[in-house]
């Protein structure tokens, strides 16, 4: 890989870190990467919003390289959410142009003394004034600093408001509404007076072996390109998955208390190409092109909703206005806010409304299911930081504790959880009780092996939607396949062979990799996140669920389910080789993945 | 009678499977579409087939073995290889999964699709249950 740029905010400096040529094979690239190269840095006492706190911005061995679903890079550091493991992927342009310029990572430290942004022009990095930027939303902050810049092609990642006044879900965002909005890294760039990077390269991306990698791409492009799922992603964005499913009853209404809701076919991906679609957007060089492209009626285009912001702000508020929907994204990625996080919580704030935990004098308005322009007030608080927003701006678990109902709040360790419910589909209880960042849906999006994607070519049985501890293998294993996959970063619609993924990856990098390689490649780097989790605090109680989710429904397809999460958890200890009493990977298992360095540091 | 997959009588078998089936009558009454399910060679099949079935509000309402996809266009073309054919049949193979693995190609109205995957699936079960014997 080529060398990562350090900057430190703080004094200005600039140097160029070599990768080590070892930990480029054991860890590929991308999350894994990041996480062996923070190790020695996240410490229990570092305070995530702290000049010392490190921002780590990393691409993947085939990031730009036009392969399948590989626009992407991740940002990693330490959550100001969760105070542990942050990582958040993100599409666009921006990781290929970061690449162009020679570099396959930014490692931001310090704190500037005044609001800036970064411009990086191939190896030329400037510091630059952002008064001017401070304070504009997310669209507004890249016109401006493109305009500054002047240079056709540069991209810009920036924060918006949210980030700026420190809100704990805010991201950091890029081109269309393209967002690394999980776990408040947008906070942290806050913190550091760090509005936006832009980036604009012309280097060539470096290949090991360019003649046997262009054949393969492009088998692999078109593979993906007629592959069902792509198609579906394609025509109806992911919010294409809406129908199924609510068929199979995973996906949440009512903040996660209702099986069913009237008219919920009126928010999804096939509603949204049937009435507002006009046209659709794709991260770099990406033959699937899940963006969605809406016009309201008023001649604006705008971002339509993926499948979580279509939930987040549909059934979870029992809203079934689609243009509503559109709507509440757009505040929220304007302000620069994950949506996912700020609609949970506005869920919570209706859900405690109705059980009189809050009234009219806490929530400076009447909160009622369905009300959609409540929900938009409670943005423009939670973004502001203003009345009950202050305190929803820290999340639902801190939200909800204020209050002094914790247990309410529907989130794992500090991140609110995504909208698959383990109710409807069982794998999603281990995802969301071991993912190394929170309650998180994309560490492993094992739903879709619980809808049916067991690929055999990657060792997945299949195995029923409601099954227990007997599936806790298989979702270990996937973990460490969707950890390999966040190591390259590919992005989780890029549904081709296994086998296709490793030969690129050979073809770029040089390596003789086999499938089981990359798994084992993948389960290296949970299991060093897993390290640095309990580093920072983790324990087995830790791996739980909220309240609402071991609840059965009372009505809808999965009425009366509820996941047993205790035997599946010793099963899945099992599996990945972890001790059952405290979850920490056994010093067995550590050896195993050479990771024995880190027992002094988690058995002490 | 032995209904053996692939032949003209389990395609008529699959029909009238259709037509008498009452929850296929009610999972797929608000069904509209024809449908083409073309069989590559694999295993002991030699040559492509192509069964095309016209679905309407629950019924079937016409079969028929075609050479080619010329002298229609149907709503949906379903494509898999005849070995993955037999194990869906056999139940060896989820219809779901062979959808999102590569192993059954879905062409048409995916937002059609999404909505009705209850009624594809039903439909999968009566193909399944009609067949007693599967070529091998």
């Amino acid at each position: 890989m080529q060398p990562i740029l350090k900057v430190n905010l703080t004094t200005g400096e600039t140097s160029e870190y070599v990768i080590p040529p070892e930990w480029e094979c054991d860890y590929l690239g991308g999350a894994s990467l990041a996480a062996r190269l923070l190790y020695p840095v996240l410490t229990r006492n570092l305070d995530p919003v702290s000049p010392e706190v490190p921002l780590l911005f990393l691409n993947g061995p085939l990031t730009g390289t036009a392969g399948p679903a590989v626009g992407r890079f991740v940002v990693c550091g330490k959550s100001p959410a969760t105070g542990l493991w942050a990582e958040s992927n993100c599409g666009g342009f921006w990781g290929p142009e970061l690449r162009f310029c020679g570099y396959d990572g930014l490692w931001i430290n310090g704190k500037a003394d005044r609001p800036v942004y970064l411009w990086l022009n191939d190896d030329r990095l400037e510091v630059r004034d952002a008064e001017g930027v401070w304070g504009k939303d997310t669209y507004e902050s890249q016109e401006i600093i493109k305009s500054e810049i002047g240079v056709p092609g540069a991209h810009v990642l920036t924060i918006g408001p949210a980030g700026e006044n420190g809100v704990l879900f805010a991201g950091l965002f890029c081109d269309h509404g393209r967002t690394a909005g999980r776990t408040g890294l947008g906070a942290v760039a806050g913190s550091k007076n760090l509005k936006a990077i832009a980036v604009k390269g012309t280097q060539k991306i470096p290949l090991a072996q360019p003649e046997a990698y262009a054949p393969l791409r492009s088998q692999a492009n078109r593979a993906l390109k007629a592959d069902n799922i792509s198609q579906v992603t394609h025509d109806l964005g992911t919010a294409g998955v809406a129908d199924y499913a609510d068929y199979l009853g995973s996906m949440p209404k009512k903040y996660y208390h209702q099986g069913t809701m009237e008219n919920v076919d009126k928010v999804s991906g096939s509603t949204m190409a049937e009435t507002i679609l006009t046209g659709v957007s794709a991260c770099h060089a990406c033959v699937i092109a899940c963006g969605r492209v809406v016009n309201l009626g008023d001649g604006v285009k705008r971002k339509g909703p993926e499948y979580e912001t279509v939930v987040g702000f549909g059934p979870n508020i029992l809203n079934d206005n689609l243009e509503e929907i559109v709507r509440l994204n757009e505040i929220c990625d304007r302000y620069g806010m994950d949506t996912i996080s700020a609609s949970n919580t506005v869920g919570l704030a209706y859900y405690l409304f109705e059980l009189g935990v809050i009234g009219e004098a806490e929530a400076g308005l009447s909160l009622h299911w369905g009300d959609t322009s409540a929900a938009a007030q409670l943005l423009h608080l939670m973004a502001r930081r203003e009345g009950i927003g202050e305190w929803m701006a820290q999340g639902s678990c801190r939200f909800a504790a204020h209050f002094g109902v914790e247990e309410e709040a529907v989130q794992v360790n500090g991140l609110e959880v995504a909208y698959h419910d383990p109710r409807g589909v069982s794998g999603m209880a281990l995802v969301y009780a071991t993912s190394p960042r929170g309650a998180c849906h994309n560490k492993s999006d094992y739903f879709f092996v619980d809808w049916g994607q067991a690929d055999p070519s990657l060792g997945l049985e299949f195995f029923d939607k409601h099954a227990g501890a007997e599936k806790a293998a298989n979702v270990a294993h996937h973990q460490n396949w969707r950890s390999a996959c966040d190591s390259l970063v590919m992005c989780i619609f890029g549904n081709i062979a296994p086998e296709m993924v490793a030969g690129l990856v050979n073809a770029a990098c040089g390596y003789d990799l086999s499938v089981d390689d990359m798994l084992t490649c993948g389960e290296r780097g949970w299991t060093l996140k897993r390290a640095i989790n309990h580093r920072l605090g983790l324990t087995r109680l830790n791996d739980k669920l909220p309240k609402a989710l071991l609840e059965p429904l009372a009505d809808g397809p999965i009425a009366g389910f509820v996941p047993d999460l205790e035997s599946m958890l010793l099963a899945y200890y099992s599996a990945r080789g972890w001790d059952p009493e405290t979850g920490k990977p056994t010093l067995k298992k550590l050896a195993e993945l050479g990771l024995e360095w880190v027992a002094q540091d988690i058995w002490k | 009678m032995a209904v053996i997959f692939p032949s003209f009588e389990w395609l008529e078998g699959l029909s009238e499977k259709l037509n008498s089936d009452a929850k296929y009558a009610q999972i797929a009454r608000n069904w509209e579409g024809d449908m083409c399910v073309v069989i590559e060679p694999s295993g002991p099949l030699t040559e492509h087939l192509l069964y095309y079935l016209d679905l309407w509000h629950g019924k079937c309402r016409k079969t028929e073995i075609l050479k080619d996809l010329s002298s229609v266009k149907p709503k949906f073309v379903l494509t898999a290889t005849y070995d993955n054919i037999s194990r869906i049949m056999k139940g060896e193979l989820d219809a779901m999964t062979a959808m999102m693995t590569r192993k059954l190609h879905v062409q048409g109205n995916m937002a059609y699709m999404m909505r009705n995957v209850p009624t594809v699936l039903d439909f999968v079960r009566c193909a399944r249950e009609v067949t007693t014997e599967i070529l091998s």
